[in-house]
């Protein structure tokens, strides 16, 4: 076991290199002189104070010197300083990491519960509750997330006045941004359960259990449920990944910090070490899920457990 | 605060047929609104009839974050506009354009315009304790124009500052190398404010970041930034210092005023409604009927100060180096029609490169280029452009009448892009093609500040008319921080601007200035589009919230009802 963790542990550094190379690659092929953007099209600024941008975050220097310098960076935790902001990026990240761990967390953990209900429940039925559950997904995965939070927010906050309309303070400004977040994913996420658990429950190990004496709810839970479970977690983890800067429209409706904001701020305002460093986390932590799916499938599903996989 | 019933829902279209039936639902409840049909407050400034009291909060949300909270830095207005909260000037300018002692008790203009001694209060402490004196001024100074510091607008408006005398403990002299009349102006504003000098030399490299680092003299304090979420400031209780401008000297009378940042309309304009904040600035006009029509909330507004929204004709780029085919663009353009449609009537239609309540604005000016096709039409035909292609777009020997006008999709606000089709439409009726190439902001910057495009667009907010020196001076190229967007290299547009920026007097200043408007909009330089305005909804429990004269909302008088 130690050694399938290790092994996947230095692919994942594998990825995270890759990753922070290609952000810097991509940055650099950008068109335009970067101190005119960082600067935008509203400033007074001086030739001599563009110089001194220049100098200060290095712009003069050749592209590949500049990359050394941002790997050596790196290697001691030093995300270097954002243009826009002027702060560090570790910090402003470290500001904005909690709202979105809380907002991720959430939103996974409730999209993941009400998938799976929905799925065991009317799996492999024909029933007028199956049609509509199937229906309530399809509405819920095609829902536009942006509209979907300003209906919620019209309904529960400005009307019902229920919750807080935004920001992080509390718990209660967490559930309207997560449930925005978790519906669409939860639709997606049950379909392919549901298809998952009636391709299972079509397996002759199925009908042994049931003569076992196993209940079919038991069959669904302890069997089905396992078989299928694969491509959900699969799913769940990217799922993941892509929440944590991708949240940006859900943290706009809803007044929130979080990463996605930074990032979209970030790219818009040309602030590479920002970007840099907000992409570096999301692939670290994407890394890092994926082990952990890997792991748990392993646990699931002694089929995978060959001498390639560990 | 909750008011006791549920808001109107702001009305937004609702696009999506799978969603019909809930749309439904809302439409239905939202019928059941029971709001009364009382009008609004008219004018600006909240009323003041009743007696202010102090105490208590307010929270006012805004829809734009700031990215970098130091006001000798940034350029941005928002920044400015919290920040004016927390720092005081020299002057004050009232809207008249006449300037009131601050923390300047009086001040004398040397001659020749080329040095400002300033005598300053002697009671002025900063929230930390130190005290406000001529060295404080001249660190401040000397702190915007060091190149270390990166001063992206503040630095330009001390203009060709060379340096601050420490004449005695509280008179300071302020030199430049070259007379420079706006400089009372840009003094007025909270870009040339004053940090505490502590902070100055502890934390100059933190002042980006906001919080209780950003430490002044003003009103409030800078208790708190809460990144994506909330600014806090906190009453200052010594502060006694207020300008002449303002209603009431002492502290302000608000304990805390709590800025969140909300940046979506309908979140914004809905947290106002069902009361969860007070005052939500920028709203949108579509926005502003409904606000008006609440019994409870009031809209507050004031028109921008200095260059309206306007486009801007390249001088020397064909086909716009012929003046006939840009006055054509020009008087081919509906104005008239297409603010108000796309702005519901909100926002004024502009005639001269300055907003009308910006001194030494031309009045002759309004009405004196109308929509006129017939006009654009024969100017068209005079400059040869007499074919026609197939779409039906103008042609000489052979070529279409074409002119580009890039876009940035990521920064297109106020709805700038569907005004941008209107346009497009309109000139195809005269057999102009407008084409609206999308560009990322380096290749703008590197593009289009190169000249390489035929149509740009800018507003720019100041109280002050030099922004015409800004906007058309030979000198003032855009890719050298100048914002000569025409391309425009007339000898008495030079002179003339550089007179005004010279003399305090208002005769002199009101003549080139006029001469500047009515030369570049003769010339086809610049086609005025509209004021920006700054609109605000807040309950009518808020009152005294001014308006600055760059149209910021100021918090200082400001007072709720207690309940």
């Amino acid at each position: 076991m130690l050694r399938a963790v290790g092994r996947r542990l230095a692919r994942a550094g594998a990825v995270v290199f890759g990753a922070a190379t290609l952000a810097f690659a991509a940055l650099q092929l950008l068109p335009g002189d970067p101190v005119a953007v960082m600067l935008g099209p509203a400033t007074s600024a001086s030739p001599q104070v563009r110089e001194q941008i220049r100098v200060d975050f290095g712009f003069d220097e050749p592209v590949p010197v500049r990359y050394l310098h941002y790997l050596g960076d790196l290697v001691t935790g030093d995300l270097g300083r954002s243009y826009q902001l002027q702060q560090p990026v570790t910090t402003l990240i470290e500001e904005q990491l909690w709202p979105t761990v809380q907002l991720v967390a959430a939103s996974v953990t409730l999209a993941v519960v009400i998938a799976v209900v929905s799925a065991v429940v009317t799996a492999g039925r024909r029933s007028a509750l199956r049609a509509v559950v199937t229906l309530a997904e399809l509405v819920a995965l095609s829902t536009p997330q942006f509209w979907l939070g300003i209906v919620l927010l019209t309904v529960f906050s400005f009307r019902l006045n229920l919750f807080p309309v935004a920001g992080a303070q509390d718990l209660t400004a967490l559930v309207l941004p997560a449930v925005t977040l978790a519906l669409p994913v939860a639709g997606v996420l049950a379909q392919v359960l549901r298809e998952g658990i009636e391709t299972a429950l079509e397996q002759p190990f199925v009908v042994a259990a049931r003569a076992r004496g196993r209940s079919r709810i038991g069959v669904r839970l302890r069997h089905a449920v396992r078989h299928a479970a694969a491509p959900l977690l699969t799913l769940t983890g990217w799922v993941t990944g892509s929440l944590l800067g991708g949240a940006v429209l859900v943290e706009t409706v809803f007044g929130r910090p979080g990463l996605g904001s930074l990032l979209l701020q970030a790219v818009s305002s040309r602030d590479m070490p920002v970007v840099l460093g907000v992409v570096l986390l999301t692939a670290t932590v994407v890394a890092v899920v994926f082990i952990l799916v890997d792991l748990v499938q392993l646990a699931l599903d002694p089929r995978l457990r060959t001498a390639a996989a560990l | 605060m909750r008011f006791p019933r549920p808001g109107r829902p702001v009305a937004r279209p609702l696009r999506l047929a799978v969603a019909a039936t809930l749309a439904a639902g809302l439409l239905l409840t939202a019928c059941g609104s029971d709001d009364d049909p009382a009008p609004g407050a008219a004018g600006t400034g909240t009323g003041t009839a009743e007696k202010p009291v102090a105490g208590g909060s307010v929270t006012y949300a805004i829809d734009t974050e700031p990215t970098c909270f130091d006001i000798h830095v940034s350029p941005q207005d928002i920044t400015a506009a919290i920040q004016r909260n927390v720092f005081d000037s020299l002057v004050a300018e009232d809207e008249s354009g006449k300037f009131h002692p601050w923390l300047a008790s009086s001040w004398e203009t040397s001659p020749d315009l080329k040095s400002y001694t300033f005598k300053l209060r002697q009671d002025v402490t900063f929230t930390d304790g130190t005290r406000f004196d001529a060295a404080a001024v001249k660190a401040n100074f000397d702190h915007i124009k060091a190149p270390t510091t990166k001063s992206r607008y503040a630095a330009s408006l001390l203009g060709s500052y060379t340096g601050t005398d420490v004449v005695d403990e509280f008179t300071a002299r302020v030199n430049f190398a070259q007379p420079f009349a706006p400089f009372l102006q840009a003094a007025s504003t909270a870009y040339l404010g004053f940090y505490s000098p502590k902070t100055l030399t502890a934390d100059a490299d933190k002042l980006c970041g906001g919080g209780p680092v950003a430490v002044g003299t003003g009103p409030f304090t800078f208790t708190s930034y809460t990144k994506g979420q909330s600014i806090v400031l906190t009453k200052n209780p010594a502060y006694s210092w207020a300008p002449a401008t303002a209603k009431h000297t002492g502290a302000a009378y608000l304990d805390t005023l709590t800025i969140r940042i909300l940046k979506e309309n309908s979140t914004r304009i809905g947290s106002l409604t069902s009361g969860q904040i007070d005052v939500a600035g920028a709203v949108p006009p579509a926005n502003v009927a409904a606000v008006e029509a609440n019994g409870r909330l009031q809209v507050l507004r004031r028109d921008a100060a200095g260059s309206p929204y306007s486009l801007y004709l390249n001088t020397t780029l064909a086909p716009f180096t012929d003046e006939r085919v840009r006055v054509a663009f020009q008087r081919g353009l509906n104005i008239d029609q297409d603010v108000k449609t796309v702005y519901f009537g909100q926002y004024k239609r502009s005639w001269s490169p300055l907003t009308a309540v910006t001194p030494s604005y031309d009045k002759s000016l309004e009405n004196s280029w109308p929509y006129d096709p017939a006009k654009a039409n024969q100017l068209l035909d005079e400059a040869g452009w007499t074919g026609r292609d197939a779409d039906g777009y103008r042609t000489r020997d052979g070529r279409r009448l074409t002119v580009a006008w890039p876009i940035i999709p990521a920064t297109v606000r106020e709805q700038r892009d569907v005004l941008g089709q209107a346009f497009q439409e309109d000139l195809k009726k005269i057999g102009i093609e407008l084409t609206r190439p999308s560009l990322d902001a380096g290749t703008y910057l590197k593009e289009a500040y190169a000249g390489k495009y035929a149509v740009l667009d800018f507003s720019w907010a100041r109280f002050e008319p030099d922004v015409l020196r800004l906007f058309f001076h030979s000198a003032s190229a855009l890719a050298g921080g100048g914002q000569n967007a025409a391309f425009v290299k007339d000898p008495e547009v030079d002179t003339w601007t550089t007179t005004g920026a010279g003399t305090f007097d208002e005769k002199v200043r009101d003549d080139v200035y006029g001469r500047t408007q009515q030369r570049v909009v003769k010339i086809g330089a610049v086609v005025p589009v509209y004021t920006p305005s700054s609109i605000l909804a807040a309950g009518k429990h808020v009152h005294g919230i001014a308006f600055d004269t760059n149209a910021w909302p100021l918090f200082y008088d400001a007072w709720r009802d207690r309940k």
